[in-house]
């Protein structure tokens, strides 16, 4: 078995790590969530489509949190309906109590998914979540282009050369979503 | 009997080798102050108010890794908070680790104050007046407020030394194995280390201000002390260079003194690497900053110095190599980094000149600082002759060759701290567009991993130095010379603006260079603040690294802004050791303006800073253990900091939860009453994904429960003013701030009522123009904050 090298090549935390897994697979694990949140960030404004993916997944009921300056591209494209800015850092804190009643006051969720988030600011909260959302569990995944091995499930690493396959796979994602 | 030595060194003329050594003189003290309840505190002393903000800032941890190594019973694996073979769970085993790196960072700063002490007593005598002029007459705030003492003289920091030493000693011992198992405790031991080290550091700076007589408040000196040069192309290479790299400014001083002495300060080139490079500004008018501590790497491989002398503190650990490499002898003078040379203190300084200058010995070790410049100097002037001619940066040829033997494999990119597309850079340049590389240039943080892993041996750090070579030679910046102490004068004038509001807070950007996306945030960050009128006080490489830019009329933010503490004022207090002089604004704003006892009063004094004093640090390129343990001497002192992305590494942050309202109760010091209050300051410790989300974090982290309704108008217009312009959003919480009408920006005070009424369900009285209904607390401007029971007046 070949093992995906983390995109922060030294960030190997210890025994119990993240698989890679196809678009598809993410996208059906993503369906099995109760309450699913998107954790976005800033990398997410290098683009319009990879805003316009994250505002389809908003589409399909799931909840966005808008980490770092995200926001501003959300509120660029008149999509705010289900986006909410909070800090990443601060929003970590929060998913870690399962007490926190959410950004709706509807509870904790059960699922996050992030995206577009700087590498290794993400790479520390997956640990975050990994480590001390446990009780009940939060399972975490990531869609970024990097290997991901704080997070339950993220793709592999992707090359800027294969950015058009990149996209091609959060197409897929998003259309394996149901909901 | 006739003394031979200041401090107390006696010779008996009738009895030749008969010395004798009186120690300690107890002199009657001065009756300053009267003492307070917790002068000198122990492990335990202040635990109870750590407890009063861990209890409300839990402390959030993100492993870095998942492990335990640190016996033979491991290695242990705690994924999940499991409990490894001692027993500790992976919670309070980030507290140990988080507490090792204050315990090194702490260390570094104390070691280097008590290495001054020895230094200073050894050229000066213990008798040095600790006098900083009229201007300054709370001298040592932090040194009143933790040990209860008033230094008059140098020799007086022997006992601040010692009981720094010992708590050191005591909280190195809770990181063993089988003693502390509880994170709130470890975190309880690492704020007192934090305490320490801001201690430590206000007693390096007073140290080497009184014995250097670095600038303070004498006639001639700040607040607009003068500008020196800043960047890589203010050096001139014509000349022979010596460039100094380090923290403790002794040897740099004796090499300022020999060329002033020696007539040679206009021939010889003096510069200097991070804090050693601010220091030596303050005592010899001639030095130049080369850069901030991200261009180490970068400065040594391009060959400027003819001689690199090195002291302590964020120093390559390869820096004799570096130095081999462009034939340039080092001398180090410090010994915490001898990089294996050969001790010649003891040497004839022809000797070790003639084994330098010939390439003998790669470079010495001097620990006399008073012997640093000669050979350093005399080393400098010949060995400039023998390296006329070579250059160390890449010829065309090689530049071209090394960018088209790049096969984009993408292994620099995942050895790269900030994840840089260098294989896609080198392809552009290849195909004859450098920009790309050259752009890389100020992102770089310097490391040079990417070195390390290139399959095809590019020396990747000089391509890109050759890319933005242009650029490199034309950086020419300019900084204040670091100023040291804020004036008492200045808090006069400041403090009740700042505790009421009107002056909305003080910005206090500090340490290093691990910056996510430059150097040109830091002086963003600088730039946005001292235009709204904020104070911001610098220290270290953010203070270096913000005078590389300019703005449209070609100033720098020093050249820009007056230097004062007053609104709108940008101030290099000086190095790394110098901003506990920052600490100590705050501490000299609760005992100047309001009159709070200071002598061993640590936990009023603290109190009184989160609940009133509207300062924020941002440390936006955090790297090392000194920065973690600066960060959390801030914290236990009441002042939240923010750090850049890179800070998440240091694995914990203390965070407030403004739903959570029980964490947010005061006491009403009048009647004891119990408050709820806004969530001011939310967070001491947190991070931001980028400087856009920075500032508007900042901005709300300077907001305090006193704020009069003027005050918090003004703040937030700028939390929400700041978030609308880098986030394009209003804040979420900012209604969290809003107590009474008049707590809003007056020019948006209808719009932001509706906002009220319509997304907040809050009741408005739209005849009177005021809210009836909706705030967490109705304004109460003689509310009197405090968290300590003891402090209440008169119980209800």
């Amino acid at each position: 078995m070949v093992m995906e090298i983390p995109f922060d090549v030294a960030n190997i935390a210890g025994p119990e790590i993240g698989g890679t897994a196809p678009p598809e697979v993410i996208g059906s694990y993503i369906t099995s969530a109760k309450r699913p949140l998107l954790v976005v960030g800033s990398e997410l404004l290098r683009g319009d489509f990879f805003l316009d993916i994250a505002i389809e997944i908003g589409k399909k009921g799931i909840p966005i949190a808008a980490t770092g300056h995200s926001m501003k591209g959300f509120v660029e494209k008149e999509y705010t309906e289900n986006v909410t800015y909070y800090n990443l850092h601060e929003l970590t804190n929060c998913l870690r109590d399962p007490n926190w009643k959410g950004l709706d006051g509807g509870g904790n969720y059960d699922f996050v998914i992030f995206y577009g988030i700087l590498y290794y600011y993400a790479s520390q909260m997956l640990s975050c979540i990994k480590n001390f959302a446990t009780e009940p569990l939060m399972r975490a995944v990531s869609i970024d282009q990097y290997y991901h091995p704080n997070a339950r499930m993220s793709f592999t690493n992707i090359s800027p050369r294969m950015e058009e396959e990149y996209k091609d796979m959060l197409r897929k994602l998003v259309g394996s979503i149901k909901r | 009997m006739e003394e031979i030595k200041k401090g107390g060194i006696f010779a008996i003329p009738e009895l030749q080798n008969v010395r004798i050594n009186i120690g300690e003189i107890i002199e009657e003290e001065e009756e300053w102050e009267p003492m307070g309840p917790h002068p000198m505190p122990r492990i335990a002393t202040l635990r109870d108010w750590d407890f009063k903000l861990l209890n409300r800032y839990k402390p959030f941890y993100a492993p870095l890794c998942d492990m335990c190594c640190l016996c033979t019973y491991g290695k242990c694996d705690l994924t999940g908070n499991k409990k490894g073979a001692c027993g500790i769970r992976m919670d309070a085993q980030q507290g140990r680790i988080v507490l090792l790196a204050c315990l090194i960072g702490c260390s570094a700063h104390c070691a280097h104050g008590r290495h001054l002490l020895h230094d200073m007593i050894n050229k000066f005598g213990r008798d040095v007046p600790i006098d900083f002029g009229p201007k300054v007459n709370i001298e040592a705030p932090l040194t009143r407020l933790v040990c209860g003492i008033k230094p008059k003289t140098i020799g007086d920091y022997d006992k601040v030394f010692s009981y720094i030493e010992e708590q050191i000693v005591q909280l190195a011992d809770a990181l063993h194995t089988g003693q502390e198992g509880s994170y709130m405790d470890f975190e309880s031991k690492t704020l007192h280390m934090g305490m320490l080290d801001s201690l430590s550091k206000e007693a390096a700076d007073i140290l080497q201000i009184a014995c250097y007589g670095m600038p303070t408040s004498f006639a001639g000196d700040g607040p607009d002390v003068p500008l020196v040069d800043v960047g890589i192309g203010t050096i001139d290479t014509n000349k022979p260079v010596i460039i100094v790299i380090g923290h403790n400014v002794p040897p740099a001083a004796d090499i300022g003194v020999y060329l002033t002495e020696n007539r040679l300060d206009d021939k010889v080139e003096l510069g200097g690497i991070c804090c050693t490079s601010i220091d030596t500004t303050r005592v010899y008018n001639k030095a130049k900053v080369v850069s901030a501590l991200g261009r180490q790497l970068r400065v040594l491989r391009a060959g400027i110095a003819d001689v690199v002398v090195i002291d302590e503190q964020c120093i390559r650990a390869d820096v004799l190599e570096l130095c081999q490499h462009t034939h340039s002898p080092m001398i180090a003078t410090n010994d915490k980094a001898m990089h294996g040379l050969v001790d010649r203190t003891d040497d004839d300084p022809d000797k070790i000149v003639d084994d330098l200058v010939s390439g003998r010995v790669l470079g010495v070790v001097i620990l006399e600082p008073d012997q640093v410049g000669e050979v350093a100097v005399r080393t400098a002037l010949q060995v400039d002759k023998k390296r006329k001619g070579l250059s160390y940066i890449l010829s065309d040829a090689e530049f071209t060759r090394y960018v088209n033997d790049c096969i984009q494999c993408g292994s620099c990119t995942l050895a790269c701290p900030n994840g840089l597309r260098i294989g896609k850079a080198n392809k552009s340049a290849a195909a004859g567009n450098v920009k790309p590389l050259a752009d890389l240039f100020d992102i770089c943080v310097g490391c040079g991993r990417c070195e390390q892993v290139c399959k095809k041996h590019i020396p990747i750090v000089d391509v890109v130095t050759k890319a933005a070579y242009p650029q490199l030679k034309a950086e020419k910046g300019k900084m204040r010379v670091g100023r040291g102490p804020v004036w008492d004068s200045e808090i006069r004038d400041v403090g009740a603006p700042l505790v009421l509001g009107t002056i909305p807070g003080i910005i206090a950007p500090i340490g290093c260079g691990n910056y996510p996306n430059g150097t040109k945030d830091a002086w963003l960050i600088v730039k946005e603040f001292a235009e709204r009128n904020y104070i911001v006080t610098l220290t270290g490489c953010m203070a270096i690294d913000c005078a590389l830019w300019k703005d449209e009329e070609g100033k720098t933010l020093y050249e820009a802004h007056h230097g004062g503490f007053d609104a709108g004022g940008v101030l290099n207090i000086g190095s790394c050791v110098s901003n506990a002089h920052i600490h100590d604004a705050a501490i000299k704003v609760a005992s100047i303006f309001a009159g709070r006892p200071l002598r061993g009063n640590y936990e009023e004094i603290a109190d009184y800073i989160l609940s009133r004093v509207g300062a924020c640090g941002v440390a936006w390129g955090a790297m090392s253990q000194k920065a973690a343990s600066i960060a959390t001497g801030f914290n236990r002192l009441g002042v939240p900091a923010v750090v850049g992305p890179h800070g998440v590494k240091y694995r914990r942050a203390f965070m407030g939860r403004p739903d959570i309202k029980e964490d947010w109760t005061l006491i009403d010091a009048t009647d004891g009453s119990k408050v709820y209050v806004e969530p001011g300051p939310q967070d001491l410790l947190v991070a931001c994904e980028t400087v856009e989300e920075a500032m508007p974090m900042m901005a709300k982290l300077c907001i305090r429960p006193s704020d009069t309704d003027r005050g918090r108008s003004i703040k937030l217009t700028h939390y929400i003013d700041l978030s609308l312009k880098y986030l394009n959003t209003y804040p979420p919480d900012w209604h969290l701030f809003v107590r009474t009408a008049s707590d809003l920006p007056i020019a948006t005070r209808n719009e932001l009522l509706k906002k009220l009424e319509d997304e907040q369900s809050w009741k408005i009285d739209w005849k009177t123009k005021k809210i009836v209904e909706g705030p967490i607390r109705a304004y109460n401007p003689s509310f009197n904050p405090t968290n300590l029971e003891r402090l209440i007046r008169r119980k209800k």
